[in-house]
């Protein structure tokens, strides 16, 4: 049983993607394979150097960092998301890799679920 | 300054339906704000040029990590946002 | 116990401002738990601070927590057994108390 969780939604603004990276967590909590996949928009979630303090928001940024603590076992971004968003790598939090194709991907998975 | 005859106020992302009904809407002598999510249109690569005034509010641009210096719009803070509102003769919230 | 030694604080006793935390509000904390703090508490709290400024939230559970120490600390104090010893009740709940930290979000 491995789980691909996809966030193609924004960071900020609703909650979906949230309630998937706690969806995440709580699956690696239990020791269940489970990795992240950004696509479309979500992409956005992987970008270095958001500053939440003025919208008074929890830095996805940050969260998004306690994921290989919490056993997550990888977080991949959708390469052409990224061009189209301007993201290279060293744009991004450490330990992404890019996914160059997502029907690929989601085959090795047991169980695909999208945020929201 | 100029009086705006529109104030367009997008808060989605590029990728929304509602997004591309706004650019669709916009006319000569508008302006656009861009606030919450739709701050992620400055980061898509290539996307064609609007050509009426466009801001976007800086809080929401400095929480998604975007570039301190948009080419495409200017960043505004809450107060210059409400003078925009002021400004305009009809405002939309998309 | 004086008032004002502590920040302000909810229902449940924890912070309302992680940033309103000293060492010495931890120390008020763990009395009201019975807890007399030593190297190895402080040890923890220290750890708690880093994560939380680090990642920006508390380990949202008990098992989280344990993994997270395991991961920074090693298997000798990474474990739910050394956790329950120093922080009695949820540890992770414990902890993040007197460590001045939002409760943790799947902690009940």
């Amino acid at each position: 049983m491995s789980t691909l969780i996809v966030i193609d939604q924004p960071p900020y603004g609703t909650w979906a993607g949230r309630e998937a990276l706690d969806m995440a967590f709580s699956l690696a909590a239990f020791d269940q394979p489970v990795s992240l996949l950004f696509t479309g928009a979500g992409v956005n979630w992987l970008r270095k150097l958001q500053q939440t303090s003025e919208i008074e928001q929890k830095s996805v940024e940050k969260n998004l960092s306690a994921a290989p603590i919490f056993g997550v076992e990888a977080l991949y971004a959708d390469a052409d998301a990224c061009t189209r968003y301007g993201l290279r790598l060293e744009d991004m939090v450490a330990g992404v890799a890019m996914s160059e194709s997502n029907s690929e991907l989601l085959h090795q998975y047991t169980h695909t679920a999208f945020a929201g | 300054m100029t009086p705006i005859h529109t104030l367009h106020i997008l808060n989605k992302p590029p990728e929304h339906p509602r997004s591309v009904a706004c650019m669709n809407a916009l006319r000569p002598g508008d302006a656009l704000l861009l606030t919450e999510n739709a701050v992620l249109a400055l980061a898509v690569q290539g996307d064609t040029a609007v050509s009426i005034p466009v801001y976007a509010l800086a809080p929401d641009f400095v929480a998604r990590g975007l570039d301190q210096s948009p080419d495409r719009a200017a960043l505004v803070d809450f107060p210059a946002m409400v003078d925009l509102t002021a400004q305009a003769q009809n405002v939309i919230s998309w | 116990m004086t008032g004002s030694v502590i920040p302000a604080r909810n229902n449940e006793g924890f912070l309302e401002n992680a940033n309103d935390w000293t060492p010495e509000a931890a120390t008020v904390i763990a009395a009201d738990d019975g807890i007399e703090l030593n190297e190895k508490h402080w040890e923890i709290i220290e750890f708690l601070r880093l994560f939380y400024k680090e990642h920006d939230m508390s380990p949202p559970s008990n098992r989280l927590f344990v993994k997270s120490v395991k991961e920074a600390l090693g298997e000798e104090r990474g474990n739910s057994i050394y956790l329950m010893q120093l922080f009695p009740g949820t540890p992770a709940k414990t902890a993040c108390r007197i460590a001045g930290l939002p409760r943790p979000t799947n902690c009940l």
